[in-house]
């Protein structure tokens, strides 16, 4: 095979160490090569159960700061690790969402409704790839595997929609992460929650863009789809104040480009401008996923 | 120093001739890889039937070397260089490969260190990482690079080139 050549017999404990490092009680960002080896994991093994089992017997709750970064470390699984964590993720919901009793009110250090929106915005991440098989953590762009939705218009309008309302929750959500920065402190712990933040709105920023011009290709009802218009023209406002934000933290630059969106968003009925293009349709199509 | 030490434990740890090439090409000495070094271990991807071994030791020690600590940057970098040019000119398993385990490369895009004077030694990784994932993720430039070597030599080449 060309699978890679792993020490099984190591591996899992050498994830329980990097679970821990990741989420230890330093408020700072969870380093990156712990959350790598944790994502790396589910790839090797295509299972991520063991990376739950981990995560359940850290004592998370005890600090406010490790619950907050286990759920960026929750996040980054959830949009790199293999396709199976996001299935696999469905029954930890209960759990995930039990972590919001480690915090009462505001917290020593201000992050309880830094938490307790977070466990919302994952909850509802969770519950869209439940109801959309087709999109994998990140919602990228090059991968995608076929845009059979937009061949049912039906179909289509509902995906774009709920895109669209999982787009506004990481508005809101981000917009409460930069409220709570506290003066004079660097804010490393609270700015790395918006890495994960800036990718995620951005691929489904992509998408809904090349999704909607397929729409009005395919039917050619521009006027059915003005709601859908209007709600992308906002989106693209708010978008475009995020990154112009986020592009004045160093920290964050350091790490990810930020993208650059035009400051008008793109006109969704021709196929020029700035805007991404169509990904192209896939040469074989995936074999169905089987029903759970 | 370094040299010594990686050739003294080249010897105490059995390293193959062929690992101790790929060492050698991915090591924390501040120049390298060389073409000809590129060039070599590329050529030795095409043995992997018999008792040649050659293409799953290389494949083994890029992996190990992708996957060491930010401490090791260079190792990292060196590593993605090596495995870019023999993606160009290397065997076709280098390409199952490297599409299989897709997401080690991947997961470099957001690779960190910064080293003791505060210089940020990951971004060349992180580039680098950008660069292979995106070609990876190209079927068609891939094939194209690989038919016509001249597109890309400027990007992939070694230093006594």
């Amino acid at each position: 095979g060309t699978s890679r050549n792993v020490d099984m017999s190591r591996s899992e404990s050498d994830l329980a160490i990097n679970i821990k490092k990741a989420t230890n009680i330093e408020e700072t960002a969870p380093k990156r090569k712990h959350v790598r080896s944790c994502i790396v994991y589910t790839w090797d093994h295509k299972s991520s159960q063991s990376f739950w089992q981990g995560m359940k017997v850290q004592p998370v709750l005890a600090d406010e700061v490790q619950t907050f970064k286990s759920l960026i470390t929750i996040h980054k699984v959830l949009q790199e690790g293999h396709p199976v964590t996001i299935k696999e993720a469905q029954s930890n919901i209960g759990w995930i969402e039990s972590l919001s009793r480690g915090v009462i009110g505001d917290g020593a250090r201000g992050y309880g409704p830094l938490i307790r929106e977070y466990i919302y915005f994952l909850r509802a991440k969770l519950q869209f790839h439940k109801h959309h098989t087709e999109f994998n953590g990140l919602f990228e762009y090059e991968e995608y595997v076929s845009l059979k939705t937009t061949n049912d218009p039906n179909e289509g309008y509902e995906t774009i929609s709920d895109l669209m309302t999982l787009q506004d929750q990481i508005d809101s959500f981000q917009k409460l992460v930069f409220s709570h920065f506290r003066h004079g402190l660097n804010n490393e712990c609270r700015i790395s929650s918006l890495v994960p933040l800036v990718q995620e709105s951005y691929g489904i920023y992509k998408f809904i863009t090349s999704m909607l011009r397929a729409m009005h290709t395919t039917t050619g009802d521009d006027e059915a789809l003005s709601p859908l218009r209007n709600r992308y023209e906002g989106q693209h406002h708010r978008l475009v104040r995020f990154y112009y934000e986020c592009s004045n933290l160093r920290y964050l630059t350091s790490l990810i480009t930020i993208p650059k969106l035009p400051a008008d968003p793109p006109n969704l009925l021709s196929e020029d401008g700035e805007a991404p293009a169509l990904p192209r349709r896939p040469v074989q199509p995936e074999p169905e996923p089987t029903p759970p | 120093m370094s040299k010594v030490m990686r050739t003294v434990k080249n010897v105490t740890k059995g390293y193959s001739n062929t690992q101790v090439k790929v060492r050698n090409a991915t090591s924390n000495d501040p120049w390298g890889p060389t073409g000809t070094e590129m060039s070599e271990i590329a050529q030795m991807t095409f043995d992997t039937g018999g008792r040649s071994t050659d293409f799953f030791e290389i494949m083994d020690m890029l992996d190990k070397r992708l996957n060491d600590k930010g401490k090791n940057w260079r190792h990292v970098l060196k590593a993605l260089k090596v495995l870019d040019y023999c993606l160009h000119e290397g065997s076709e398993h280098v390409v199952v490969w490297a599409k299989d385990n897709i997401y080690i490369i991947k997961t470099l895009r957001e690779f960190q260190y910064i080293d003791e004077e505060g210089k940020d030694q990951g971004i060349n990784v992180r580039i680098s990482a950008k660069e292979l994932t995106s070609l990876l993720l190209d079927e068609e430039r891939l094939r194209n690079e690989r038919k016509d070597r001249k597109s890309w030599k400027s990007r992939v080449h070694g230093i006594d080139q």
